[in-house]
């Protein structure tokens, strides 16, 4: 499969990127690992003439600072994420979904800013419809969704394994443009929208992440359901962080952030209610998964029914609130497939 | 910005190091490492499955990282050093992890056998002594339709204890 024509754009600096990236307006796009435009490139279902690449330009190392202040840079590579040492000590959650991503090969290319900026994506849309004679769908355009008879609106998802983790730590984003450069938090990235899913102009650029880390003991997980492993999407994540008094036991803040369901990744808020200032315990945990795959509204996707999903986000709900609390209590120990850390 | 109208060729001239030999090619900007390794220089080794990252096939190693030719420009891997499943035999002789699939009959119609070769290569570089997990993990990327992977797991354990007892 051929990439169809374009003018490639390889700026020497970050601020050069920027530039190039506001003087060629939506005729432009930007990529990093390219894992996730070529793809649609080859599809035809994207065509940009120009393409400004980010491949090349240094990368910031990850800093903490005494405050407990993790910074990321937007173009690391995933699979430096897992064999940060900064990363893993201090927000092993990120390392952990990081390691999650695609296959081995795709981590190695693709980045975090990448990876928090992916298109939505569905069953339908992204394919080659070359061979098909059937009118364009909402995301090329079209006034249908060919996902489920009379489709009246875009049933896109958005699959970003890090998203929800983000969300889940409330990290603020770094974002730059020509005019000014600002810092948002990261559940305010995403619209909600599928056809136009983020809340970033043309010549806007994530630049970095900086996550505030919980004081305290806490406890995290990241569960991701996919029947193929590194070979596929996730049909459904979920992060989890809770915090607890010192003795362990008590809930002091709880978050839950569910990921791959719908056009951005979205909070429990309800099931974070029922943990929050509560003792923890088995019962509790099992009506807060209960709670979590009541409130999401999943979008139907990846062929599977609404039955099937809901009752596994129960189940995946569930299982990450266990792991989380076993790992406040200092067990659960996490080996990353780098196996150094 | 100019933004050239109809059928255009803008050609440049990149430098590229595939297996440690350099190469001055004219490449359009929107040609795929997999094409000009396969196409301009003869090294069909590589292949080309899914075309969209998804099948491991054309795995090479950049800078002995694992990337997926497939999905990387050509023009983008002027400093990298490329090296194919060709650059791993030194005159002639097959390398351990080469040797291992061949022994233990990992290799059934062997179009993903390049990729899984390359992808063994980077993991026993990078940790000599593997978990089955960190085997399973590192090879994820990799579809072998003919879904011999007991095999192919049988053949990294074994070249994970030959590479332990040459060094």
């Amino acid at each position: 499969m051929h990439l169809p024509r374009f003018i490639l754009l390889q700026p020497k600096s970050l601020n050069e990127a920027i530039e190039l990236l506001a003087e060629s307006g939506p005729r432009a796009k930007l990529v990093a690992g390219g894992t996730d435009l070529f793809p649609r490139m080859k599809y035809r279902i994207s065509l940009p003439e120009a393409v400004v690449t980010l491949k090349g330009l240094p990368v910031r190392d990850p800093e903490l600072t005494p405050d407990g202040v993790l910074s990321l840079d937007s173009l690391m590579p995933l699979a430096q994420v897992v064999r940060s040492k900064v990363i893993c000590d201090a927000a092993p959650i990120i390392a952990d979904a990081a390691d999650r991503v695609g296959s081995n090969q795709i981590r190695h290319m693709a980045t975090v800013g990448g990876n928090l900026c992916q298109e939505v994506r569905c069953l339908y849309f992204n394919q080659s419809h070359s061979f098909q004679f059937v009118e364009p769908c909402f995301k090329r355009n079209g006034d249908m969704c060919y996902m489920f008879p009379k489709g009246r609106r875009c049933h896109a998802v958005f699959m970003s394994d890090l998203a929800p983790v983000l969300v889940c730590l409330d990290a603020e984003l770094e974002i730059a443009s020509v005019e000014n450069r600002r810092s948002i938090r990261a559940a305010e990235l995403y619209s909600g929208d599928p056809l136009r899913p983020f809340h970033l102009s043309d010549g806007d650029m994530v630049t970095g992440i900086s996550v505030h880390l919980p004081k305290g003991s806490w406890g995290w997980a990241f569960e991701k359901l996919s029947l193929r492993g590194g070979l596929e999407f996730a049909i459904l994540s979920v992060a989890v962080i809770l915090e607890t008094d010192d003795d362990d036991e008590t809930c002091t803040r709880a978050r839950i952030a569910v990921g791959a369901l719908s056009p951005a990744p979205l909070r429990a808020r309800k099931a974070e209610g029922i943990l929050n200032k509560s003792k923890l315990s088995e019962d509790l945990f099992r009506a807060a998964a209960q709670q979590v795959s009541t409130e999401i509204a999943p979008a139907p996707h990846h062929g599977f029914t609404m039955q099937y999903v809901r009752k596994a986000l129960e189940v995946k709900a569930l299982d990450a609130l266990n792991l989380a609390m076993r790992r406040v209590a200092g067990h659960g120990e996490h080996v990353f497939s780098a196996g150094r850390f | 910005m100019f933004f050239p109208q109809g059928d255009f060729e803008m050609k440049t001239i990149v430098e590229l190091t595939v297996n440690g030999e350099r190469h001055e090619l004219a490449i359009e900007p929107h040609w795929t490492l997999l094409e000009v390794l396969r196409e301009h220089l003869g090294l069909t080794g590589t292949k080309e499955g899914c075309g969209t990252g998804e099948c491991g096939a054309c795995t090479v190693l950049a800078d002995g990282n694992p990337i997926l030719s497939c999905l990387t420009l050509a023009a983008e891997c002027r400093q990298m050093h490329i090296t194919t499943v060709e650059g791993l035999a030194k005159e002639g002789k097959l390398t351990i992890v080469q040797e291992a699939f061949w022994e233990s009959g990992a290799v059934q119609c062997g179009f993903c056998t390049p990729g899984m070769v390359l992808s063994v290569t980077a993991l026993l570089q990078e940790n000599p002594v593997p978990s089955e997990i960190a085997m399973s993990k590192a090879l994820e990327g990799n579809l072998c339709r003919c879904t011999g992977y007991n095999k192919i797991i049988e053949a990294v354990h074994l070249a994970a204890k030959r590479l332990s007892s040459v060094r």
